[in-house]
């Protein structure tokens, strides 16, 4: 069982995270920190007695349920059906081929051309903004596959799919930021 | 799915988790880039969460200690038997309050016809009543009983 000081420092590790993620799906400080909030209260209330080992994966699991529950409170607002609606795969581009770019962009210098010609702020708002436009599900599955390095089993057990799914979310997802940070001339 | 196709898609899937793992370590810095009201905020409802944990974990406890230090496993430890008897007082009170109510409506309206009946007999008879037939037939009736 975590101790409260166990609990107090997990919390700690994960709460700047947590808040950005809800931000790049709700887009609204105030909502973001609800969802935290939401999420830490559920961890404590419902988990406090797991182990320490336990509660990462316990908190991304109710993370993404408080996200999912945000939307469905959204009623009256259309970004709820244009975002559930994401949950489906929107309309691809096939001429797009993102595997050779990628196999380009890995094998380039161009990696340092983001840093030198475009100032580092601007290049992560335009990732950041971009990240903000992918349906909800593959956001959700790129943010946790890639920057909380969760693997694919794990990611799957969080978002309640199978890991068939999630690999179909990060490629999908990888595919649209990278099509759309090229299109802006920003090269990662 | 030949040996080939395989070794495409581990290819591609490797090429396309290279490229998120780039993508995502940009965004590291943004986490650190949170502004200070809102780290406040954060604080809070950590301490909150925390203080949440402590309030369920002296429940639990003193409610192990009321029961003479007997933990016992079920869904509805706070209403025992006479709990639940309890909370169906209020139910028996309406049953009996709907029946008394009843009662007193009946009464009432017996009593309403009693003092019309009264007021009919206790009244004169007015003489246009003995040329009614019906009340002729109603005497004679009267008589032979």
């Amino acid at each position: 069982m975590a101790t409260e000081q166990e609990l107090s420092d997990f919390l700690k590790s994960v709460e700047k995270r947590a808040f950005k993620r809800s931000m790049y799906h709700v887009r609204n400080e105030e909502s973001a920190l609800d969802i935290v909030q939401d999420s830490m209260m559920k961890l404590a209330e419902h988990y406090g007695h797991k182990s320490p080992e336990e509660l990462p994966m316990l908190f991304q699991r109710i993370l993404v349920n408080c996200t999912m529950d945000w939307f469905r409170r959204q009623k009256t607002q259309n970004a709820l059906f244009s975002r559930m609606s994401d949950f489906e795969s929107g309309n691809e581009d096939d001429n797009f081929n993102i595997l050779e770019v990628l196999s380009q962009s890995a094998n380039s210098e161009q990696n340092e051309s983001a840093e030198n010609q475009a100032d580092r702020a601007q290049t992560l708002q335009q990732i950041e903004m971009a990240i903000q436009d992918l349906p909800a599900r593959q956001r959700e599955a790129f943010l946790m596959r890639y920057w909380e390095e969760m693997d694919v089993a794990e990611t799957a057990t969080a978002m309640g799919c199978s890991q068939g799914s999630v690999k179909t979310h990060c490629s999908r997802a990888v595919a649209a930021l990278g099509k759309a940070l090229i299109a802006k001339g920003i090269h990662v | 799915m030949n040996n080939q196709s395989m070794m495409q898609n581990r290819n591609s899937e490797q090429l396309i988790d290279a490229y998120g793992a780039r993508l995502s370590a940009w965004l590291d810095p943004s986490a650190n880039q949170i502004p200070a009201d809102v780290m406040e905020r954060l604080r809070a409802s950590r301490m909150q969460a925390i203080a949440k944990r402590r309030i369920l974990k002296i429940e639990t406890a003193t409610s192990v200690f009321a029961n003479n230090a007997t933990a016992t496993l079920g869904g509805d430890a706070h209403f025992g038997f006479w709990g639940r008897a309890a909370s169906l007082v209020p139910l028996v009170a309406l049953l009996v309050g709907l029946m008394g109510i009843g009662v007193l409506q009946e009464n009432q309206r017996a009593q309403e016809l009693a003092e019309v009946d009264t007021a009919i007999l206790t009244d004169e008879l007015p003489p246009n009543a003995y040329t009614d037939a019906g009340f002729a037939q109603f005497l004679k009736a009267s008589a032979r009983d």
